[in-house]
């Protein structure tokens, strides 16, 4: 039986030891290599000290490594904090800081960030993955793979237990980590397993940065299915037709990625000309597919079954939408029905349930739910909607904070945001983060950050008033951003105002400032 | 060309301030140095710059790994 993430691995390696669990490029790791590999990495990370609950970070792109790292870590009891590596070294750090992170896994071609990181905080004190001068606590990962298990014990893990942390924008200008469980990881790969109905005889195409939650599909659930998960390397996601290339020669069987991968691999015109017979799924998430494209890739990838996923990072996955053909009109898809083994409310902004077919904001309750927020009792109390069922056994429900409404069919519809959270390719952004990281610049007085739409891309601009009439340059300003917030986040564009519309009650009046930066001189 | 290509990125594309300046044979597309969209105007870039056009079944890993690659596959096109 299967009760942590672990077990999943430890079962494998019996059940088909020579099969590949993952593939990177031309390279594989095969389930018994990935047991034991990460059995090396769990003792030697017991023999630094790692015990249960503790915070160990996984700094590298997707490698083979990182399944590696991220079992090695959940059998020395620990629980994984990916870091992403594209990330300013000032959010990095403060990420360390924050869940007190003293075990750091990574890949040799980190070595420069790493040194630039560790140069700014005390608070590691074992790095695996890089050997570095200077530093006899950094090992390399030849010297992992070359320790016995001669007297290695497996530590039980229990379900309840932390897996990972996943830190996401947050709006006071901090990023806020997520925490889930070996519970609720192990109920979303099982959902995905039963929804899909995954095998033995699928390949996962995997897209999603560690960091990034639709990542667990392929460590979690392509695992559990006994299926192979393909990693496909950032080289190709930044090169979409040498992607077209690797997609066809990989015999992928089900995709899943943000919108914009699809579009881009769309966009190349070069799938036409190709045969994708092993591909049967199509799956998107993180933002909204524009209809008229998914339209287009319908059209020329019939017979495949696309769906479309939702849910946010603190419940991974809740609903679904399948589609065998294309949609009519121009009109969004819905975000479909709750899977199994979760429920949902529609509410109002007094927690009254809407009548049937009404908007309201949507909560969730699901074995797939989060434990909280990391050290912060008091947003993670606010951000869950309870109700009395039974006296002693409350029913614990998320609030997304997602506007929606259902229609006549009994499918949920995504209407938007009750608050100013929005997507970018897929990455969730606080806009109230991206202002209060520009506030900090001691010359900006005022500022407002709004998003444009740029063909099918979303475009973040800000503007900013100086304070006092002083001089503020730009370049500075960018340079600023980039330094403390994910490139994601930065800005597409910054104008230096002097003064802002305002509406009649004094506050900045965002719209005329949006519609403004398009008019005047935003054009590609 | 190496230089204009090498100037334009260190202004414009990178996440951060390297400390040491970018070199022709760093992969620009693996280490984080640059993310979709940056690889996108370096293509609108280069084909203002050097008067060329880049078609999609051009745009690969191998014409674009690395600034020496890009040369390389400039100058064949020529």
């Amino acid at each position: 039986m299967i009760f942590s993430l672990v077990d999943i691995v430890s079962l494998n390696s019996r059940k088909f030891p020579g099969k590949d669990a993952f593939r990177f490029l031309s390279s594989a790791l095969t389930h018994s290599e990935l047991e034991e590999k990460s059995n090396k990495l769990a003792k030697h990370l017991k023999d630094k000290g790692v015990k249960r609950g503790f915070r160990v970070g996984i700094y590298m792109n997707r490698c083979l490594e990182s399944a590696i790292a991220v079992y090695g870590i959940l059998k020395a009891g620990g629980c994984y904090v990916p870091l992403d590596p594209a990330a300013p070294i000032e959010r990095s750090r403060f990420v360390l800081e924050d869940c007190n992170i003293k075990h750091l896994v990574t890949t040799k071609n980190q070595s420069r960030k790493i040194k630039k990181l560790l140069a700014t905080t005390t608070e590691v004190d074992c790095l695996i993955g890089c050997e570095l001068e200077d530093m006899p606590w950094s090992f390399s990962w030849e010297d992992i793979f070359k320790l016995s298990l001669k007297d290695y014990r497996a530590l039980q893990i229990m379900e309840q237990d932390l897996a990972y942390i996943l830190y996401t924008s947050g709006s006071t200008g901090t990023p806020k980590g997520i925490m889930h469980t070996h519970y609720s990881a192990l109920n979303y790969a099982k959902l995905v397993v039963d929804q899909y109905q995954f095998d033995t005889s699928d390949v996962l195409g995997s897209t999603a940065p560690l960091h990034f939650d639709m990542s667990t599909f392929g460590y979690f659930a392509a695992p559990l299915a006994g299926a192979t998960c393909t990693l496909i390397s950032d080289m190709h996601l930044k090169m979409p037709t040498s992607l077209v290339d690797f997609l066809k020669k990989s015999k992928i069987t089900a995709w899943y990625s943000v919108p914009l991968i699809l579009i881009q691999l769309l966009q190349t015109g070069l799938l036409k000309n190709e045969d994708f017979d092993t591909l049967k799924w199509v799956l998107f998430a993180g933002e909204v597919f524009p209809t008229k494209h998914l339209r287009s890739l319908m059209g020329i990838w019939k017979g495949k079954t696309f769906g479309n996923v939702y849910g946010p990072t603190e419940v991974n996955q809740c609903t679904f939408y399948n589609l065998r053909t294309a949609p009519k009109s121009d009109a969004p898809i819905p975000i479909g029905r709750v899977w199994k083994n979760t429920e949902y409310k529609i509410l109002d902004e007094n927690d009254k349930e809407v009548s049937e077919g009404q908007p309201g904001l949507l909560v969730i309750r699901s074995g797939t739910m989060m434990k909280g927020y990391w050290n912060n009792p008091e947003l993670t109390k606010a951000l869950l909607y309870q109700e009395t069922i039974v006296p002693g056994a409350n029913a614990v429900y998320y609030r997304t904070g997602d506007l929606v409404q259902l229609n006549t069919q009994g499918e949920l519809l995504f209407l938007g945001r009750k608050d100013r959270q929005i997507k970018i390719r897929g990455f969730r952004i606080e806009i109230d983060e991206v202002e209060n990281t520009l506030l900090r610049i001691a010359d900006v007085a005022e500022v407002a950050v709004v998003v444009n739409q740029n063909n099918d891309e979303k475009v973040l601009m800000a503007t900013v008033l100086p304070r006092d009439n002083r001089a503020l340059d730009v370049g500075e300003i960018y340079l600023f951003c980039k330094l403390h917030l994910p490139p994601y986040a930065v800005p597409e564009q910054i104008e230096i105002w002097k003064e802002f519309p305002r509406t009649g009650t004094g506050k900045i009046d965002r719209k005329a400032i949006a519609h403004k930066l398009t008019f005047s001189k935003y054009e590609r | 060309m190496n230089d204009k290509i090498i100037a334009y990125i260190t202004d414009n594309l990178l996440y951060e301030q390297l400390d040491d300046p970018l070199t022709a044979d760093e992969n620009l597309l693996e280490s984080g140095l640059i993310d979709s969209l940056g690889i996108m105007k370096l293509v609108v870039f280069i084909e203002s710059e050097f008067e060329v056009a880049i078609p999609p079944e051009d745009m690969t890993i191998e014409n674009f790994m690395t600034v020496n690659h890009i040369k390389e596959y400039l100058m064949l096109g020529k």
